[in-house]
């Protein structure tokens, strides 16, 4: 084996790990600068149960199945379940989240366009998965 | 190469100035999506021109030392 150049196959193998490299370190910082809470949010408690949402408001205002918010301004969700396993997702804003009981997980966001938006349950929950649906109104903070 | 990203911007407290999370995420799916398409042609055209490249049939292939003697 000592009759030829190895070089060429350690530049590949070079290659494919710094990729690899990116590829973890990019992720890794990409989900760090998502998951740093500012520290201005306003907390909203999220409660799933078959087959509705609940959101409690810092000031003790209640929604159920609909959540007014404002635009430009942090939101912190701690999410959590009395039943079974549920997955708060607004999709139009890329946050999901799983609401396990016993368990209170957190994410955040903050709604940059006014308007209405879809909050929808994305873990099988029972018979009216399909169905359990909120409705997000984002309004200006003037 | 590896960290493109702005770590000011992520970590600024100031009301107002909040990352966009669906612009991160889907810049972040972009380009990971063109990572493995980058990743899956180096690996996929290097084995491709390994076979074609050592094929018996090739016009350049040499014979083995084993197979000019004709032994194994």
């Amino acid at each position: 084996m000592s009759e030829h150049s190895s070089w060429p196959e350690w530049i590949y193998v070079g290659v494919v790990v710094a990729l690899l490299i990116y590829v973890g370190a990019e992720a890794w910082n990409i989900e760090r600068i998502i998951e740093h809470i500012p520290s201005d949010a306003e907390i909203i408690q999220v409660t799933g149960q078959q087959w509705f949402w609940t959101f409690e408001h810092e000031d003790g205002t209640k929604e159920i199945g609909e959540l007014h918010l404002k635009k430009d301004h942090a939101y912190k969700f701690e999410v959590v379940s009395k039943d079974v396993i549920h997955s708060f997702n607004i999709h139009d804003y890329v946050v999901l989240v799983d609401a396990v009981p016993g368990r209170v997980n957190t994410v955040w966001f903050s709604p940059d366009e006014s308007g209405e938006f879809d909050i929808q349950c994305r873990e099988y929950c029972g018979l009216i998965h399909y169905n359990m649906r909120a409705k997000l109104y984002v309004e200006d903070a003037s | 190469m590896i960290c493109p990203i702005n770590f000011s911007l992520a970590l600024d407290d100031d009301p107002g100035k909040y990352i966009n999370r669906k612009a991160e995420v889907w810049n972040l799916f972009y380009r990971m999506m063109t990572v493995a398409f980058v990743i899956g042609s180096v690996v996929s055209g290097t084995l491709i021109w390994l076979v074609w490249r050592f094929r018996e049939s090739n016009n350049n292939a040499k014979k083995t030392k084993y197979e000019e003697q004709g032994k194994w």
